[in-house]
């Protein structure tokens, strides 16, 4: 997909956070056009609802705008510090009570009719950083699951799976290792 | 520590992917800051892991965007009207810098301003409305205290003309009766009417007077047409002549109109006389000063 030359303004990464940080609304709309569809797709592999997602990204967006002033391109690449807000936020609304309640609603609506609500939630185990972890042994995408996309500690994922905590820490590890080099 | 041990570790996917711990983010970044392989890794790490997010993607609705520029020009209206608030409230920014407020203090020092100035504006409609309900008054009370005035002369005029008007009526009812009990005295034909005459004694010779005397009951009742204004300390006194000797009938002042004057009571008399006497009467006549005179 070729993006015609000249119309859409083009920023390296510190150019773009100068003009963010100076409230420039096409700096933002520039980010948002690049970077809502990365961020929506980790959002919507967190949380199964669509119209809570979309929610969830408005507000990442939103987030992202008034905190831009507290990133510090030291600790790491835009892109990272948007997907660490991204993430925690989706975990956050996925252990809120408003949700749990919602969800159980809606679990109990799709035991009597088929389809419905179903059809709101999409196939995401093909896409992103999921087909990626489609790659890992079955026990360490477990671990990674419930590290990474429900947010659990070591400690507390040692506790559901039993097993030592030292393993749980050994295989996360190794996960990762090999999504590194998946990745490449 | 060896750095390629540290790197293969998991550590640089675990800090990116935000799943170390404090302590370990703590040591990371200090590797990152102090072994530029370090930060070289996590460099690499978070260019596959953001190039690896662009294949794939889910797209979010098409009002999202739309909804978050409102929400954030919301957010610049507001910082807007926080600086143009500041500005329009006349306040130099060197003032505002000395007295060392952030832009909230002058935006609240501005707000009090705009209720002080509402508080002031209230007052002065109050005290506005109090000076002229206050002016109103006074014009009033002026014209009501004029009117009293005017009203209480005019009243008092009216209770003088009414109390003259009984007055007057008062003197015309017993001029009335006067007239009435006169003519029936002339009607009456027991009433001997006796007329007396200027004698050559009396300075106004026009001068007349009638005496009525009732022959029945002997009274005598004097009417004076004219006489001679008496001198202070003097008095008119009349006389019945009784077989040639004078008899007093009783002294008299002079009075407007016909009235009929009661005299004494005299049961004979051949003529009557009237004389000018001291104030009080005299027991005799004094002959020069006889003024009218007339035979029954």
């Amino acid at each position: 997909l070729g993006k015609p030359l000249g119309t859409i303004a083009t920023y390296t990464e510190h150019e773009l956070v100068t003009l963010l940080k100076s409230r420039d609304t096409r700096a933002f709309s520039y980010l948002y056009d690049n970077y809502s569809g990365s961020l929506y797709t980790v959002i919507a592999q967190i949380i199964d609802d669509i119209e809570v997602a979309n929610d969830v990204l408005q507000e990442v967006f939103i987030n992202i705008w008034r905190k831009i002033e507290s990133y510090d391109p030291m600790k790491g690449r835009l892109f990272t510090w948007m997907l660490n807000i991204a993430r925690n936020a989706s975990i956050d609304t996925v252990r809120s009570k408003s949700y749990q309640n919602s969800q159980k609603n809606l679990a109990i609506s799709d035991s009597n009719e088929t389809g419905g609500a179903q059809a709101e939630q999409v196939n995401i185990d093909n896409i992103g950083f999921r087909k990626v972890l489609e790659r890992l042994k079955k026990e360490q995408r477990v671990l990674i699951d419930l590290a990474y996309f429900k947010g659990y500690t070591h400690e507390e994922i040692a506790e559901i799976e039993d097993i030592p905590l030292g393993t749980v820490k050994t295989r996360i590890r190794n996960a990762l290792m090999q999504l590194r080099e998946y990745l490449k | 520590v060896n750095i390629g041990e540290y790197i293969s570790s998991g550590i640089v996917e675990s800090y990116v992917l935000g799943l170390a711990d404090e302590t370990e983010r703590k040591e990371f970044e200090e590797m990152c800051a102090a072994h530029p392989k370090v930060r070289a890794a996590r460099d690499s790490f978070e260019i596959s892991l953001e190039e690896n997010a662009k294949f794939g993607q889910l797209q979010p609705r098409a009002n999202v965007k739309s909804k978050i520029f409102s929400a954030i020009e919301m957010d610049l209206s507001t910082v807007q009207s926080q600086l143009s608030s500041g500005n329009n409230g006349g306040i130099p920014p060197v003032i505002r810098n000395e007295s060392g407020s952030s832009s909230g203090g002058a935006n609240e020092r501005s707000s009090a301003a705009v209720v002080r100035m509402k508080t002031y504006k209230w007052q002065s409609l109050i005290a506005a409305a109090a000076v002229v309900l206050l002016v109103l008054s006074t014009a009033l009370n002026f014209y009501f205290f004029n009117q009293y005035k005017r009203y209480y002369s005019e009243y008092q005029s009216l209770v003088t003309a009414q109390t003259e008007l009984a007055a007057h009526n008062q003197v015309m009812e017993t001029r009335l009766l006067e007239y009435e009990k006169a003519v029936d005295m002339m009607k009456d034909p027991g009433m001997a009417m006796v007329k007396m005459s200027a004698t050559s004694n009396n300075p106004d010779p026009t001068s007349a007077t009638m005496v009525f005397w009732d022959t029945a009951s002997k009274d005598v009742y004097l009417a004076v047409s004219k006489l001679p204004k008496p001198a202070t300390g003097e008095q008119y006194q009349l006389w019945a002549l009784v077989d040639g000797k004078p008899v007093d009938a009783g002294v008299f002042d002079m009075k407007d109109g016909p009235g009929m004057m009661k005299m004494k009571n005299i049961p004979k008399a051949q003529a009557f006389a009237i004389t000018l006497e001291k104030r009080g009467g005299s027991p005799t006549p004094t002959m020069e000063k006889l003024y009218v005179m007339g035979k029954v």
